[in-house]
């Protein structure tokens, strides 16, 4: 990371309260899958008439810009340990690939990523969310330890 | 128009603290489910603090959703095993990418361009699973299917 972390108890409050401005306003849950399933839908059905949902990822890519602008630049150069432990460059895109299929097709089959389970569904405490949110982190742990002890 | 430009506003609020908070980069997400630091994990409980907090305080209070005009509430889940499933196969996701579906959206904007090998995995796997969505939800050959209200949420699933 290249830039200064913004201190937790700013940054996660305020994602907090991202997620009650949806309920207020929308009366729905906050989800970055949920924009990404709103513009490829529409895509398939050959439109680009997108909801809240699809302009709120469209958001969340332009706050990326608004940092890497504010900030002089991206906060990371490479791609984290694919390409500090694989030599040849040429593996490390189809494994992406894949890794991403895993993430689209997963989030989608278990109702919400990181955000709308893991905070919007979480919020409501629904039963389903914690479920998935403790899956998807143990996991994730899971699998980089794994990793850490084949690399 | 007003209800995407809230959504905009929203998401850029979103993605300037996913990027600023240091979760667009790979090697932070790892390091944190590698527990090496805890900024991620008292990140992730302070927001969830704050939105449990906000959400139920707000429905308390018999808002009405300000776009929508209908009273603030939800519908709690229960859990199936396609939530166990899909977070499994999400995890395996995550924990090798060290990215979810937001910072993949922030590297987009940040331009990074690794990330775009993600960025098209994750449309694949979305559009995967809208094709399946619309096979089964094919009303003619199968009503019992069809009918079935797990199936067919009342709420739109989001993540």
């Amino acid at each position: 990371m290249l830039h200064t972390q913004l201190a937790w108890y700013i940054a996660g409050p305020v994602m907090g309260l991202c997620v009650v401005a949806c309920r207020l306003l929308f009366n729905a849950r906050l989800g970055v899958t949920g924009g990404f399933s709103e513009i490829i839908g529409k895509v398939m059905a050959r439109s680009l008439n997108f909801d809240w949902r699809g302009w709120f990822l469209i958001g969340v890519v332009l706050g990326g810009t608004v940092f890497a602008l504010a900030a002089g630049g991206p906060d990371f150069h490479g791609y984290g340990w694919l390409t500090r432990h694989i030599s040849d460059t040429a593996l490390i895109a189809p494994i992406l690939v894949v890794a991403g299929v895993a993430i689209g097709y997963g989030a989608k089959l278990s109702g919400g990523c990181t955000s709308g389970n893991g905070l919007s569904g979480n919020a409501t405490l629904s039963p389903a969310s914690m479920v998935a949110t403790a899956t998807f982190f143990l996991t994730a742990i899971a699998v980089s330890f794994i990793i850490k002890a084949l690399v | 128009m007003r209800t995407r430009g809230a959504g905009l506003l929203i998401g850029v609020v979103f993605g300037v603290m996913l990027s600023w908070s240091g979760m667009t980069a790979p090697d932070v997400i790892r390091g944190a489910l590698l527990f090496e630091h805890g900024y991620l994990f008292l990140f992730m409980a302070s927001s969830m603090l704050v939105a449990t907090a906000g959400s139920w305080l707000v429905r308390r209070a018999g808002a009405r959703a300000l776009f929508t005009g209908q009273p603030v509430s939800w519908v709690r889940d229960r859990p199936e095993r396609r939530h166990v499933v899909g977070a499994l196969i999400f995890g395996l996701g995550w924990g090798v990418a060290d990215a979810c579906p937001g910072p993949i959206a922030t590297q987009l904007g940040q331009g990074i361009a690794w990330g775009l090998w993600t960025l098209a995995g994750v449309v694949i796997g979305v559009t995967l699973y809208l094709r399946r969505q619309q096979v089964e939800t094919e009303p003619a050959t199968d009503p019992a299917t069809a009918t079935d209200p797990a199936r067919h949420p009342l709420q739109p699933a989001s993540g």
